[in-house]
């Protein structure tokens, strides 16, 4: 069947900072919200469903944080649910928001959220819980070192150094810098990643996303709706998830299901959204990407899921400017989750940075003549994976 | 574009007793392949999961990645809904309805290692102003008992009585669980728990979990699925967060979602639409709440409404013949629970509990402080 054409309409995103004192949870997912609806100049009393994105419980410390916010999206009586599959809880949750309009029940969803990493005490600690009690919880198990073993056996696989992965930084603090929107904006150079502490080898500070606070919404209509309504929009093309194995042991060892270098299941939700938008040739059909990358390694292995390159070509196409803005296919113009990472949005911010750079209102950022754009997110333990095409 | 119909070919529902020696995963696998053994499918039939656990209640930070593998998620597109399990049914339904797939898989559970429900639930109230209060979720639910005994006089005993008629039913319909006391005096005149509420009034956390397989009508056919539920009209909605701008003797929210699934299922008189309901029963002031906001009744004639017997086994609407959860409560699944009842009344697969020619059923699941979210599912045993 053919996809059923739902549009993007409207788009909010808050100041990213290390802390947002100035404003409680629900104040910081109003603001998101309050921006997307001036956006497209609706009203709250529009919506018809509101899809709620929040990542794990525990960063924010309160146990089904989403009813807190009802308020604060306008959801009272309404039609109202939380989505959350870890850092990809954003992508997941905008292809909710498409799979109320896609199933005919509404013509205008809210999809909106916030996070506040940046004042969640130590988010390593508290993410160290997501591994079972039992087996691997006991393990210095934390996201950073988890993502470190990964670039470990790309180091084997693909010869993967840690100066290509201080190159993904440099890229992405340049962009962040053109980005007002993002967290960290001071740009670097491949000598202060390589200088800055080790975290957990080969990750050093400067290879690792921020503990942010902030929050985003996106407004998704019909296309019954936007044409009766006579909207500006983008539009959603393909959409896909995918899921690997929970226990970081089945991606190692002889019986591995998925190389812990790669990210296999990002590349099978890839092909599902490409499948949906008719695209067959990633490479040559897609003008810009927004991926999913807390740590400058992964950055590697989620270029090569999406296809837009072959498995190992990466980090040679990145160090020939490939993936800049200016290259023929720039990889994270917003300076991505490496710049920025309020969890709970952080892949709803991929979303809507993909929709702002094909609708061309992106800004200092905006890549010339980008009309075809892919976002993704990540989430769990390098578990479930989130894909999305939007063409204007 | 012509609505695609979706039906229910597959339910299963275990409550494992304390003897049972399996792991949270392991019950969860086996749930899974109960429903599915149910539809006659295999795990490599299904093209989608939604899962819905809550992370307090499991101990974990993100409990639907422990899950991932119990269902099938592996390799497959999966997502949860940690807001309540029956949105993980609302999910699975929409995204059959969207035509990105022909089947999802469907699976709730709530454990009861926790040493603490009242402690585990009450994180989930805003830790600057309610934090502090002994406001844990029984609370909010013993406000609303007390709100609504001030509002509509002499309901106490009546809310006794549903209390004896849901166990009555549940002994019938599950013997091999325990139940709590079915003596009307005994149940109104208990220990105080959350005032008005008494200990005999509600019933202790359960350890439950429930899967379902749903499918396109043209899966349906083409598979040769039987004994399928048709879901024909859904709707869910929600209260506000604060439960200060609440008032906890009515139920907007499921007004709001009644209308929804009202509308889609074309029901213009609930109170002569259904064959059998299944409905929310934290406590009985929850059905009470649910009569009202189900059109069954209106609160006026709540206490003649159960003393005639309308809502009892072999009544005009027998409700909860299940037992509800005020027989069996596993806290954050017994939404979802009250869903698979409801579609194996239609289904003709209700067992010990089977209401006779049930053809049309209304599932109602609430969940959160209060009543907080409210889902309504109208089905039938129809073709589709």
């Amino acid at each position: 069947m053919r996809a059923p054409r739902v549009g993007i309409i409207g788009i909010g995103q808050s100041e990213f900072k290390a802390k947002r004192d100035d404003a409680n949870y629900p104040e910081l997912v109003r603001e998101g919200v309050t921006r997307a609806l001036n956006d497209c100049k609706r009203e709250l009393k529009d919506m018809e469903a509101v899809v709620y994105s929040l990542a794990p419980d525990a960063l924010l410390g309160i146990g089904n944080a989403e009813r807190l916010g009802v308020d604060a999206v306008g959801a009272r009586n309404k039609r109202f649910m939380r989505i959350n599959t870890g850092g990809a809880t954003g992508i997941s949750s905008v292809i909710t928001g498409w799979t109320h309009i896609a199933a005919g029940v509404c013509d205008l969803v809210l999809v909106a959220g916030a996070d506040k990493v940046g004042e969640s005490g130590d988010s390593q600690t508290i993410l160290n819980k997501i591994w079972d009690p039992m087996y691997e919880r006991a393990l210095p198990l934390g996201t950073i070192t988890m993502l470190a073993m990964s670039a470990v056996r790309a180091m084997d696989k693909y010869g993967l150094t840690e100066e290509d992965m201080a190159r993904v930084t440099v890229k992405a603090r340049a962009n962040a810098a053109r980005n007002p929107k993002a967290h960290l904006r001071k740009t670097v150079t491949i000598d202060d990643v390589m200088q800055s502490r080790y975290i957990s080898w080969p990750i050093k500070l400067l290879d690792a996303c921020p503990q942010s606070s902030g929050g985003a919404a996106i407004v998704l209509a019909s296309e019954k709706y936007i044409k009766e309504n006579k909207l500006d929009a983008v539009w959603i093309r393909g959409v896909g998830h995918c899921s690997e194995s929970y226990y970081m042991g089945d991606r190692m060892g002889n019986k591995i299901m998925a190389d812990h270098a790669d990210a296999h299941a990002l590349g099978q939700s890839f092909l599902r959204s490409y499948k949906m938008a008719g695209i067959t040739d990633p490479r040559n059909e897609v003008h810009v990407a927004e991926l999913y990358a807390p740590f400058s390694n992964t950055e590697y292995h989620s270029i090569e899921a999406s296809g837009v390159c072959g498995m190992g070509e990466s980090m040679a196409l990145m160090r020939e400017g490939h993936f800049d803005i200016g290259g023929k296919i720039p990889v994270n113009p917003s300076g991505g989750t490496l710049c920025t990472n309020a969890i709970a949005v952080s892949a709803l911010v991929r979303a809507a940075e993909i929709a702002l750079q094909v609708w061309g209102r992106a800004g200092d950022h905006q890549v010339k003549g980008a009309r075809v754009g892919i976002a993704s997110g990540n989430g769990g333990d390098h578990q479930f994976f989130g894909t999305m095409v939007i063409e204007s | 574009m012509k609505a695609t119909q979706i039906g229910i070919c597959g339910v299963a529902i275990h409550a494992p007793q304390r003897s049972d020696s399996r792991s949270l995963e392991e019950s969860i696998y086996a749930v899974t392949w109960a429903a599915l053994r149910d539809a006659a499918y295999d795990i490599d039939d299904v093209q989608g999961i939604v899962v819905a656990g809550n992370d307090e209640l499991d101990g974990r930070a993100i409990s639907i990645m422990m899950a991932s593998g119990s269902v099938g998620g592996v390799d497959r597109d999966i997502l949860s809904t940690p807001s309540s399990a029956e949105h993980a049914f609302v999910l699975g339904a929409l995204r059959i309805a969207s035509g990105q797939f022909d089947n999802q898989l469907v699976v709730g559970w709530s454990p009861v290692e926790v040493d603490s429900f009242n402690d585990a639930l009450k994180i989930g109230t805003d830790p600057y102003w309610h934090r502090a209060l002994p406001q844990d979720e029984l609370a909010t639910h013993g406000l609303q008992a007390s709100v609504l005994e001030d509002k509509v006089p002499g309901i106490r005993k009546t809310a006794a009585a549903i209390v004896r008629k849901n166990r009555t039913h549940g002994a019938i319909a599950y013997p091999d669980r325990p139940l709590g006391p079915v003596e009307e005096a005994f149940i109104a005149s208990g220990r105080p728990t959350r005032w008005p509420l008494t200990d005999t009034m509600v019933t202790a956390p359960g350890y439950g979990l429930v899967a379902m397989v749903l499918a396109s009508e043209d899966t349906i056919a083409r598979r040769k699925s039987t004994n399928v539920a048709w879901i024909r009209g859904m709707g869910w909605a929600t209260e506000p967060g604060f439960i200060g701008d609440r008032d906890l003797s009515k139920l907007p929210s499921l007004e709001a979602a009644c209308k929804q699934a009202y509308e889609a299922a074309g029901v213009k008189n609930p109170g002569t639409a259904f064959d059998v309901a299944e409905v929310a029963d934290g406590t009985p002031y929850h059905e009470l709440l649910a009569y009202e906001g189900l059109g069954l009744c209106k609160r006026e004639a709540w206490n003649e409404f159960v003393a005639s017997g309308t809502p009892a086994k072999g009544g005009k609407l027998p409700v909860n013949l299940s037992g509800g959860a005020l027989s069996f409560n596993p806290v954050f699944c017994a939404g979802l629970v009250r869903i698979a009842e409801a579609a194996n009344q239609v289904r003709g697969r209700a067992g010990a509990h089977q209401q006779p020619d049930a053809k049309r059923a209304v599932a109602h699941a609430a969940s959160g402080p209060a009543m907080h979210y409210n889902t309504v599912v109208v089905m039938d045993g129809g073709k589709p």
